[in-house]
């Protein structure tokens, strides 16, 4: 990205800044980290108050801004032993990795559906966490963060957090072990519906799968009679209703199963384990996209290219420096090559100059 | 349920037994006492004396306090430990006889309060995270858990309590400037300690593993307490390394149960049937696996280039 990109970029940031809304729980107790450069160039920084915050945002803009899912005694001090720990929110990072530059937006809504499974059923269902505790951002690029704030889990240490991931990603999950034959003669005795954890998902899943495409599990369903037979079955946790042999039933439940984890919470960079890392501050913007990490209320409707976008600003006209693919964005944007000039929405324009596939067009028209 | 002194004895960490304390002075027959009971936890001798007498209780209670205090001089890991697993093993020796009341009010002094639901019992997630131990029985994924309560047994309460009692009693405050009795008393124990291979620790460590290796090994050089499937896993891993029986059993006397009979016996017979060494995918499930190095078995790992290896290592694979 050239000079005039970066300025043009720091210009909208900063009038963003002045007037946006963080909610940052206990920021005087949170270690800040900036990024121009890469995501993090330096770190150990803190703020008194919002208003500190903000006036720093504004008068250096940096590309990205980060926060602390810890809280210190002394957020600033280095190295970490000496800040003093007190806590720290559960955080979780979801996202997608695929090919290229812009292979993951087309999956952001997949992404997001696993968003909604990991609040919904794990979060405030199995760990019972309270709504008002949880938090869900968009991440301003390629995913989301889920904070959860509840005092109860602020203590845990990496080794308790990192169980909870592995919980919700189903490792060593083995959902044969919830079946058993039991009485004479034998019946498949396994989980019910309106049980909790994985069992109830499971029970949950298949009958849904049932219903939404009987013929999937065996081609025997496709019958109404013969699935809601098996189906009444399974709500009293008798799985035996059916002329198909047991343990020919528990294999075919593979794909239910396999279905069950939420499996883009990512772990390599370790954001809910290692008690040290810095998150995307909400509300903040990613400087590889322009969009903004917006805390959101209502996920189903959640539409990053409509809400995340910085709002305002006049079109730009901007000169593609690559091929760009066609983006399914709030409208299908593209495909563009390299040499085109056009004028773009302001936010379009920011995300591809600072994907570095545009620069701003000097042509006068 | 036992209450008073009786309670305070079996339960030394208790709000009660430092009530019990208070006026209590610190005297050589004490201190010989803590000697003693750390010697005890050093050959994982849990066996305890009838103490009829208020006085006798007492002394017996302090002892547990001076122990601390020369733990807390000393701040030897080893000896940490060893006393955190002996007394906590202890406490489970007590919780196993008795009432339901006791055991509660035991289970308390930790925040661990189950509640009932359906005729069975649970506990609150945070800890029973808090609280379980690394045994893929404990594992959560293999548990019933609804809103945040997690379903336990009777008996697992009590596992739970004993780990518990075993996390408070290594955490050790520091102590500074301890009376010249602690200091004399830290020195003389010091000189009966065995003393560790740390010749064959230092090979290891300087050995290349993988992350779930290095880390046991970490782990036990801090004389921490390791379960089962970790020892089994780490034995199988350092026999497939090359590594004789006599180097690996060395190398597990860092640990605070220590027994050379029961580790070579266990050693031997990991040898001879010839175990495994478990996939990445059993590694983690055990919840041992704490990086991503998409190499199937930890075997694989001497496969890598360096420059992957330091990757994986940062993080930044
Ligand atoms: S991926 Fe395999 S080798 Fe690496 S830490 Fe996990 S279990 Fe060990």
């Amino acid at each position: 990205m050239g000079a005039n990109e970066v300025d043009f970029a720091r210009k909208v940031f900063a009038s963003y800044y002045g007037k946006a809304e963080f909610r940052i729980p206990k920021i005087e107790q949170r270690e800040f980290g900036i990024g121009n450069q890469k995501k993090i160039d330096a770190r150990h920084l803190n703020f008194g108050n919002a208003q500190e915050f903000r006036n720093y945002l504004c008068n250096n803009t940096p590309m990205f801004v980060s926060h602390s899912t810890s809280y210190y005694d002394f957020p600033g001090a280095s190295p970490m032993q000496k800040k003093g720990w007190r806590g720290a929110d559960l955080v979780f990072d979801l996202d997608i990795h695929a090919e290229g530059k812009y292979g993951a937006y087309a999956h952001l809504g997949r992404v997001r559906e696993d968003v909604i499974r990991l609040v919904n059923e794990f979060i405030l269902g199995d760990f019972g966490v309270k709504k008002e505790h949880v938090v869900v951002a968009f991440s301003g690029n390629r995913g989301y963060h889920v904070h959860v704030r509840d005092p109860a889990y602020l203590a845990l240490g990496g080794d308790e957090r990192r169980e909870l991931v592995d919980y919700i990603m189903g490792q060593g999950l083995n959902y044969t072990e919830f079946f058993s034959l039991e009485g004479r003669p034998a019946k498949l005795i396994g989980p019910k519906p309106s049980e909790g954890g994985y069992r109830g998902r499971l029970a949950r899943g298949t009958i849904r799968l049932l219903e939404e495409s009987p013929g999937t599990l065996s081609r025997l369903f496709s019958k109404e009679k013969e699935r809601n037979f098996f189906i009444s079955g399974i709500n009293e946790g008798n799985w035996s209703r059916t002329s198909l042999k047991s343990n020919d039933i528990v294999e075919r439940l593979k794909p239910v199963a396999a279905n069950l984890p939420v499996n883009s919470v990512d772990t390599d960079v370790g954001v809910t384990q290692d008690l040290s890392k810095l998150i995307r501050v909400p509300n903040s913007i990613h400087g590889d996209t322009g969009l903004i990490a917006r805390i959101i209320d209502d996920i189903a409707k959640f539409n990053p290219w409509i809400d995340a976008r910085i709002p305002g600003g006049a079109p730009i006209k901007v000169r593609f420096i690559e091929d760009v693919p066609a983006i399914e964005m709030d409208e299908a944007v593209g495909p563009f090559k390299k040499d085109d000039e056009l004028e773009l929405p302001q936010y379009q324009a920011l995300f591809f100059m600072l994907k570095g596939s545009a620069i701003i067009s000097d042509a006068k028209d | 349920m036992e209450e008073g002194l009786g309670f305070a004895v079996k339960y030394p960490f208790s709000a009660s037994a430092k009530a019990a304390l208070s006026g209590t002075e610190l005297n050589e027959r004490i201190v010989d006492m803590a000697i003693e009971r750390l010697k005890k936890a050093l050959k994982g001798d849990k066996s305890v004396k009838m103490l009829l007498h208020d006085s006798d209780r007492k002394e017996e209670i302090a002892s547990y306090a001076a122990a601390r205090m020369i733990l807390g001089h000393l701040r030897n890991n080893f000896l940490t430990n060893s006393f955190a697993v002996n007394e906590s093993k202890k406490v489970h020796d007590h919780l196993d006889k008795e009432d339901v009341k006791t055991v509660d009010a035991v289970a308390a002094e930790f925040g661990i309060v189950s509640g009932s639901a359906g005729g069975k019992m649970d506990i609150d997630l945070p800890t029973y995270l808090k609280f379980s131990t690394r045994n893929p029985h404990y594992r959560l994924i293999n548990r019933r858990l609804i809103c945040g309560r997690v379903e336990i047994t009777y008996d697992e309460k009590k596992r739970l309590v004993e780990e518990a009692v075993r996390k408070h009693i290594e955490i050790i405050p520091l102590v500074k400037d301890p009376p010249d009795i602690i200091k004399s008393a830290g020195k003389k124990l010091v000189e009966e300690l065995p003393k560790t291979e740390s010749r064959i620790i230092a090979n290891v460590k300087e050995g290349d593993h993988p992350p779930c290796v290095m880390r046991l090994l970490e782990e036990m050089k801090k004389h921490q307490n390791l379960p089962h499937q970790a020892r089994v896993f780490l034995s199988s891993y350092l026999i497939a390394a090359g590594m004789n029986d006599d180097e690996i059993t060395g190398l597990f006397s860092m640990l605070p149960d220590f027994s050379e009979k029961v580790t070579r016996y266990q050693v031997g017979h990991i040898r001879r049937k010839e175990y495994n060494v478990a996939s990445c995918a059993t590694v983690m499930t055990y919840g041992l696996c704490c990086a991503v190095c998409k190499i199937g078995s930890p075997l694989n790992w001497h496969s890598l280039d360096d420059y992957r290896k330091k990757a994986i290592r940062e993080g930044t694979a």
